[in-house]
């Protein structure tokens, strides 16, 4: 597995609940619109076993629902729960993007505390 | 378990819009997932719903089924299954009593059948040990759930193999089927005349049968799933 690709496992849950929170949606939509925000290593089956961990936990949840296209699908929303652990999420991930992205920024990065 | 049977339903009829080449690669993850038999069963088809609907869609956008599972299709499903709900204990406890019952119920029909018809030729003997007839029910009922396991196990390591060989599905489950009928008979013939001697009519049979299967079909309403 590329490196890029093992990164982004650990932050996949997080993308999946942020892409559910905007609108309840189902698989496939999902995985374009992953792959649509710039995740191109999102392949389309990845999302599933992600999609079946977060509804095990309580974090989202399925429902029936006539789609746009005809048949029923099956829609994804995020529960209170999902809400509460995508902040938390959110939140963590951001104590570690922002000055991992400043180490790595070399050269031009500032030594605030030189 | 309504639900569980038209989502099935479902999926036979949705499932007649693959390809030929996508329908392969998507039965093969289906018979995979549907002979596990830890996972929950309603959790396990509403997925394979999403996946079938995700392939169609997929489709119709020139993609291959294939290309949604992966290079490892079984490591893929592997990982599928280690994230379904785990079947309810109460379900698997009525699932295998269903199933030992439904198995009696055919046994005492089949017999009852085939003694009244044999009745109508000639006499037949109507006596019955029961201790024997309760441990030819027991080898049964355990050659039963064996079979089920074996048959399963045989399936599931065969399912994503490039060359899958039928035949050799076909030898391994006759064989098994031959052993159990043979380890049946042999119970019969070693413990025979145990326990308190009844007389049973083929009639008897015939209800006791019936009303064995009319409760295995009582049971299936009662799955929570």
């Amino acid at each position: 597995m590329a490196l890029r690709s093992q990164l982004l496992k650990g932050v996949l849950e997080a993308c999946v609940m942020a892409v559910v929170e905007e609108q309840p949606i189902y698989g496939y939509e999902l995985s374009q619109k992953l792959q649509r925000i710039g995740l191109p290593d999102i392949s389309d089956g990845t999302i599933y076993p992600v999609l079946l961990r977060l509804q095990k936990n309580g974090f989202i949840r399925g429902e029936m629902r006539p789609s746009a296209t005809g048949p029923n699908r099956k829609y994804y929303f995020l529960t209170e729960e999902g809400k509460v652990e995508l902040e938390q999420m959110a939140f963590e991930w951001l104590q570690i993007a922002e000055p991992v992205s400043q180490l790595l920024k070399r050269g031009g990065h500032d030594e605030r505390n030189d | 378990m309504r639900g569980t049977i038209k989502l099935i339903k479902e999926n036979n009829d949705k499932r007649e819009l693959l390809t030929s080449e996508n329908e392969k690669v998507y039965e093969d993850l289906l018979l995979y997932i549907r002979t596990d038999l830890r996972v929950d069963e309603r959790a396990a088809e509403e997925l394979l719903m999403d996946l079938l609907d995700h392939i169609i869609e997929g489709q119709e956008n020139g993609k291959n089924a294939a290309d949604l599972f992966g290079d490892s299709p079984e490591a893929y499903a592997d990982e599928l299954i280690a994230n379904i709900p785990k079947e309810d204990k109460r379900n698997i406890m009525l699932l295998a009593t269903s199933f030992m019952l439904g198995l009696a119920g055919w046994f005492a029909l089949s017999y009852g059948i085939l003694n009244g018809v044999i009745s109508i030729f000639i006499p037949v003997d109507n006596d019955f040990a029961l201790g024997s007839v309760l441990l030819i029910l027991l080898a049964l009922f355990l050659v039963g759930i064996l079979g089920v396991f074996i048959v399963f196990r045989i399936i599931r390591s065969s399912v994503f193999k490039k060359e899958i060989q039928n035949w050799k599905i076909y030898v391994q489950s006759g064989l098994f089927g031959m052993a159990g009928v043979a380890f049946i008979m042999g119970v019969g013939y070693v413990f025979e005349g145990i326990g308190p001697v009844i007389q049973i009519q083929w009639w008897v049979f015939l209800l006791i049968g019936l009303a064995l299967l009319g409760v295995t079909k009582g049971m299936s309403h009662l799955s929570t799933s």
